[in-house]
């Protein structure tokens, strides 16, 4: 997990094995990258316990690029009135490879915002399950919440199973979700191809074309460059 | 003068439907064909096919392109030997900047002929030198190839990819579709820049409008995927007047 900004009172804790705790205090701002690629790893399963007090920004990257079976767990609670947190993640995965992000996030006060979206790029026989629930309780009106899962499939075996889900309690929101399952577009692949790109290229560029709105949540522009390197290497 | 294309006895249909019918046509070098005829008689069929577009099945005759099988080629090695098709609707690739777009496009016909990439100095000066011959602004290159584009921006920037490509057949399918008398002029002067006697340009129009702009040497007439007439370019003007029912008599 890597910092990228942290102001203010911020407590992480990674002691845990497979556990990270995450406190923002009121007014403190912070911003993670979390990249899981490690082509030897078999499973990989974290647990992300996060809570925001009063007017505290969180921005989260998740890379989910190299590994055997990646699952997040993920629960995030806005604790305090004018908290904010973004939430973005992208999957790769090939073979028989699993993807899971499982993210329960809760609007416990008024006036909170909060933005989760979610890509997944599955070629092989891979598999992705999104299973996402944005919660608002009745007295937090106000509240802001968005969710977005989209999946590419860029096999014929590949599967997503995703489930975009809202509770919502308050009657004063603005609250939104969606989910997509699509393949790669036949027309575009043909007008590049018809510009002397090759197939494989075409493809290439289309993928990373996805991939890049997560890649342009990453606040810190050398890592974002990084990232975008690192992607391409692995789609390649 | 050598031959570039010829076409014999070309069919294709879509699904079921037979929509090119036996399509005869040969092109030379330093020669514009302009293609015309009323709706759903072929012309974009006939593009796409030219074009390599897997929707359409060929199902008899030949296309030889500079001697070689033509329709043996995937829609990427017909670009490498130097065939373009500019689209009557050109497609949004978003997320896919004009540049990058470009750039691999370059790269790969650079690649094909042996050729080291072009450095990025000399690339943007080829871009921007480009982008002058259809009056096209330089913000256009970091947006998504035609994202938000208008009709006669996403023509501009076709004519500004075949500028690029510097191809030996370039197909214009309705490039003037949709254009103002100022996009056409624009547009119709990039293509007027680009010719030379060693390359030819097929020019498939609804309008006589676009031949004051490009002149062709010869026109043909598609009508129920057969060329029905091939006359010179007087026979433009003809149909401006009298439109294409009294070719169609003539032919049935």
């Amino acid at each position: 997990m890597t910092v990228l900004r942290e102001e203010g009172d911020v407590r992480l804790d990674t002691s845990a094995p497979s556990r990270v705790s995450l406190r923002l205090g009121p007014d403190a701002g912070a911003a993670y990258l979390v990249l899981q690629d490690d082509a030897s790893a078999d499973r990989v399963e974290t647990d992300f316990d996060i809570r925001l007090a009063a007017g505290a920004s969180l921005e989260m990257v998740f890379l989910s690029l190299r590994g055997e079976v990646l699952r997040n767990r993920i629960r995030v609670s806005l604790d305090g009135e004018r908290a904010s947190c973004s939430l973005n993640g992208l999957c790769l995965a090939g073979g028989s490879q699993q993807r899971d992000f499982d993210i329960l996030l809760t609007h416990q006060v008024p006036a909170c915002h909060s933005t989760q979206l979610f890509k997944s790029i599955l070629g092989g026989g891979s598999v992705a399950h999104f299973d996402g629930l944005i919660k608002v309780v009745p007295d937090a009106q106000k509240t802001e919440a968005y969710q977005a899962n989209h999946n590419l499939l860029v096999s014929d075996s590949a599967r997503a199973h995703t489930r975009p889900q809202l509770e919502i309690y308050a009657d004063d929101v603005k609250c939104s979700h969606g989910a997509t399952v699509g393949r790669l577009n036949p027309d575009e692949l043909f007008y590049m191809r018809s510009r002397g790109i090759t197939l494989e290229e075409a493809r290439l560029l289309q993928q990373l074309a996805f991939a890049d709105e997560i890649l342009e949540k990453i606040p810190v522009p050398e890592w974002q460059q990084r990232m975008r390197i690192l992607v391409e290497e692995c789609l390649r | 003068m050598n031959t570039l294309l010829k076409i014999e006895n070309l069919h294709a249909r879509v699904g079921e439907k037979e929509i090119l019918r036996g399509i005869d046509l040969e092109i030379r070098a330093g020669e514009v064909h302009a293609i015309m005829g009323p709706n759903g008689s072929g012309k974009s069929t006939l593009s796409a096919v030219l074009a390599g577009r897997d929707t359409f099945t060929v199902t008899e005759g030949s296309v030889t392109y500079d001697g070689r099988d033509l329709l043996a080629l995937t829609p990427e090695e017909r670009s490498w030997a130097g065939i373009f098709l500019g689209f009557q609707y050109p497609t949004e690739i978003p997320g896919v900047s004009n540049v990058n777009l470009m750039k691999a496009a370059v790269a790969e016909h650079r690649k094909q002929r042996g050729l080291e990439p072009l450095g990025a100095a000399a690339f943007l000066k080829l871009m921007r030198e480009k982008m002058a011959y259809v009056e096209m602004d330089s913000s256009f290159s970091s947006r998504g190839v035609n994202v938000g584009f208008s009709g006669g921006e996403k023509k501009r920037n076709e004519i500004f990819q075949m500028a690029m490509l510097e191809p030996r057949l370039a197909i214009l399918d309705e490039t003037d579709s949709g254009l103002d008398v100022d996009a056409l002029r624009i547009v119709a002067s990039g293509v007027n820049k680009l010719k030379r006697p060693d390359n030819a340009f097929i020019v498939i129009t609804h309008y006589q409008r676009l031949l004051d702009y490009i002149v062709p040497d010869v026109i043909h007439v598609l009508y129920k995927g057969r060329i029905i007439k091939t006359a010179g370019r007087e026979l433009a003007l003809e149909i401006e007047e009298k439109g294409y029912d009294w070719l169609i008599h003539q032919s049935e």
